[in-house]
């Protein structure tokens, strides 16, 4: 039953690296369900494997083994590219970073996802007016990151993580390199994406504040969901 | 696809990288062009505009005009054919080529180098429509007059406008006018009459070679089985174009091999600095590459980002290399003839083929030095776009 309105199953996973010679299990036999709505956010001690986890969600990354269903997609069946093309349309990311390319403006950025689709210059050029107008951001469309503050960049990261209106946002500390102020808004922001346009967020976060403000908390530790 | 933008921003971000780079692929095409122009400007002072039904005719062993000699004679046998065009400016010429040594102008009396004297019938002008007057006047036929190409007029005491120089004691040639003849090497020569030279040097009733048109460039290979088949005329009959591309191979090779080697040494370091900095480049951006693989671009679609910036990258330098070079064209310079032991001066010339090579060996390049560092591009994975 909760299958059917997962947007996220993982069953038996596995994650090891490998330091050399020497094996380092990161995940072991984890299950997870998220469901389609829902706003989790993931907690847990440094190393504990939350970005591990975050990135097998994203399709970022694959389990050393088990099985990982995403936006009803096997993600272990898909290849490389497939995967980078499931990515696009399904996925939005937040980096604690933000990473936004330096050299292209606010508009530009947030533009990226949507050069990976058949639209055409006007619709692209309509769609990004709409997602800076969610972040509040549309007077800074023709800023470049250099010139924006860092609460300001994180949210142009996000709107540039929702132009594609994909149906997941994953967050890895979205909030970790920003002021409490600039915190609180992208928070806000996380918390009407979920809200008003029902987008399911998968937040990874270190701060008790930020996971406040999700629907769902979870604790990783010792590779396993506790 | 990866905006372009992004590629032309990231290289100018990276000024001071980027103008090191772009200005070592310049200096490697520079060299390059020049050695292509050098090429070029042999090839046009050698390679006569010749029209295709034009045919000379040396003595049979012979390589070049100044080595040959002919009697008279065989003239006649040369015309007895009906592939003769007849008429305005066709028939067969009979010339006399030699070589005298000249005082350079204002360089002391020690300096003297060789100059080309070619003597040629009346009809001989009207046989090479490229030659005209631009000063002076044409010669009398029949008198010592002669006229000077422009390209060593002045160069020689004597020999220039107003001029008289002595082609032997007491034989003394009068300059009346000076000749330009679309830059071939007939510009580093001195055109006179054909008896009032042979007979200077006592070669009455000989000439050094012959000049035939055809009436048609298909009768060529007739014409030459039919006269080179002739004992009596005992010759070697070749195609003008055919005779004047094997002199400028042996005068150009050497210049513009040597060019090229270099170019080619130069452009290895060149090519090792453009991967330097594209690998630099990647290092510096592995964050961005992994950002732009999260958001669902392809790897092909990184490499070609980074081959295309590493072609932007190079096609700067060889625009910038390529402008330079265009100050050569003003650059002209004596060089020996080894086929005729005289001078003949070679500009630098650009002709649009050169323009083109230099951009594509630019280009191949930014290839070469920037396929590496895009392949490791492609292969940075998505997950780095998570590390902090
Ligand atoms: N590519 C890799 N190669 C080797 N070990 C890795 C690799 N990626 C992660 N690890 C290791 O896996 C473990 C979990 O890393 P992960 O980044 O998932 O932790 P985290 O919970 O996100 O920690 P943090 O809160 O510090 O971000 C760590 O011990 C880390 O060193
Ligand atoms: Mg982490």
């Amino acid at each position: 039953m909760a299958e059917a309105t997962s947007i996220v199953t993982l069953k038996g996973i596995n994650k090891t690296f490998h330091r050399g010679k020497e094996p380092i299990t990161v995940l072991e036999s984890l299950d997870l369900d998220v469901p389609t709505g829902s706003f989790e956010a993931l907690m847990g001690p440094s190393g504990s494997g939350k970005s591990t986890l975050l990135n097998i969600i994203a399709g970022l990354d694959r389990p050393t083994s088990g099985e990982v269903k995403v936006a009803g997609a096997n993600l272990a069946a898909m290849s490389d590219s497939q995967l980078a093309k499931w990515r696009s349309q399904n996925i939005g990311f937040v980096f604690q970073s933000f990473n936004l390319i330096p050299v292209l403006t606010a508009a530009q950025n947030v533009e990226l996802p949507l050069l990976l689709t058949s639209l055409s210059g006007s619709e692209r050029t309509k769609r990004v007016q709409t997602a800076l107008r969610v972040v509040g951001l549309e007077d800074r469309m023709h800023h470049y990151p250099r010139q924006l503050s860092g609460g300001q960049e994180q949210r142009v990261a996000i709107a540039r993580a929702i132009v594609n209106d994909p149906k997941i946002i994953v967050a890895d500390e979205p909030t970790g390199d920003l002021d409490r102020k600039s915190a609180d808004d992208v928070l806000t922001l996380l918390d009407k994406l979920n809200k008003e346009l029902g987008k399911t967020i998968f937040m990874v976060t270190h701060d008790p504040n930020a996971a406040e403000k999700a629907s769902v908390q979870r604790k990783l530790d010792k590779g396993a969901l506790q | 696809m990866v905006p372009f933008r992004y590629n032309v921003r990231s290289l100018f971000v990276r000024k001071v990288t980027t103008i090191a780079t772009a200005l070592g692929i310049a200096l490697v095409v520079f060299v390059f062009a020049a050695a292509l122009m050098l090429g070029e400007g042999v090839e046009r002072a050698l390679v006569s505009s010749s029209r295709p039904e034009n045919v000379i005719v040396l003595r049979k062993g012979s390589d070049a005009e100044l080595s040959s000699s002919m009697s008279q004679d065989v003239l006649g046998l040369l015309r007895g054919n009906s592939a003769v065009a007849q008429g305005e400016g066709g028939g067969v010429i009979g010339e006399v080529i030699l070589v005298i040594t000249a005082e350079l102008e204002g360089k002391g009396e020690s300096q003297i180098s060789n100059v080309l004297i070619r003597g040629m019938p009346a009809e001989g002008m009207k046989f090479r429509p490229e030659a005209r007057i631009v000063s002076g006047r044409a010669p009398q036929p029949g008198t010592n007059e002669v006229i000077v190409g422009k390209a060593i007029a002045g160069r020689f005491k004597g020999v220039s406008e107003g001029g008289t120089f002595e082609l032997r004691r007491n034989r003394p040639l009068k300059v009346v006018g000076t000749f330009a003849a679309d830059g071939t090497s007939f510009e580093s020569e001195v055109w006179g009459d054909l008896d009032v030279i042979r007979t200077s040097v006592g070669r009455q009733a000989s000439v050094s070679s012959a000049r035939v048109r055809l009436n048609s460039p298909a009768d060529f290979e007739t014409y030459r089985t039919t006269m080179e088949a002739d004992k009596r005329a005992n010759v070697k009959v070749q195609r003008e174009a055919d005779y004047y591309s094997k002199q400028s191979e042996q005068t150009s090779g050497f210049l513009v091999g040597l060019g090229t080697v270099v170019a080619i040494l130069f452009s290895l370091a060149a090519m090792i600095g453009a991967a330097i900095t594209m690998n630099g480049a990647v290092a510096h951006r592995t964050k961005e590459i992994g950002t732009l693989r999260a958001l669902g671009f392809s790897r092909i679609a990184i490499l070609v980002s980074f081959v295309l910036e590493a072609l932007l990258l190079a096609l700067i330098g060889g625009v910038v290399g390529l402008a330079f070079v265009q100050l050569l064209a003003l650059v002209s310079f004596p060089v020996m003839n080894f086929q005729t032991f005289s001078e003949i001066v070679i500009a630098f010339k650009a002709t649009p083929n050169v323009l083109i090579s230099a951009l594509v060996f630019s280009l191949v390049m930014g290839l070469v030095g920037g396929l590496v560092p895009a392949i490791r591009a492609a292969r940075v994975s998505p997950v780095e776009a998570m590390r902090g």
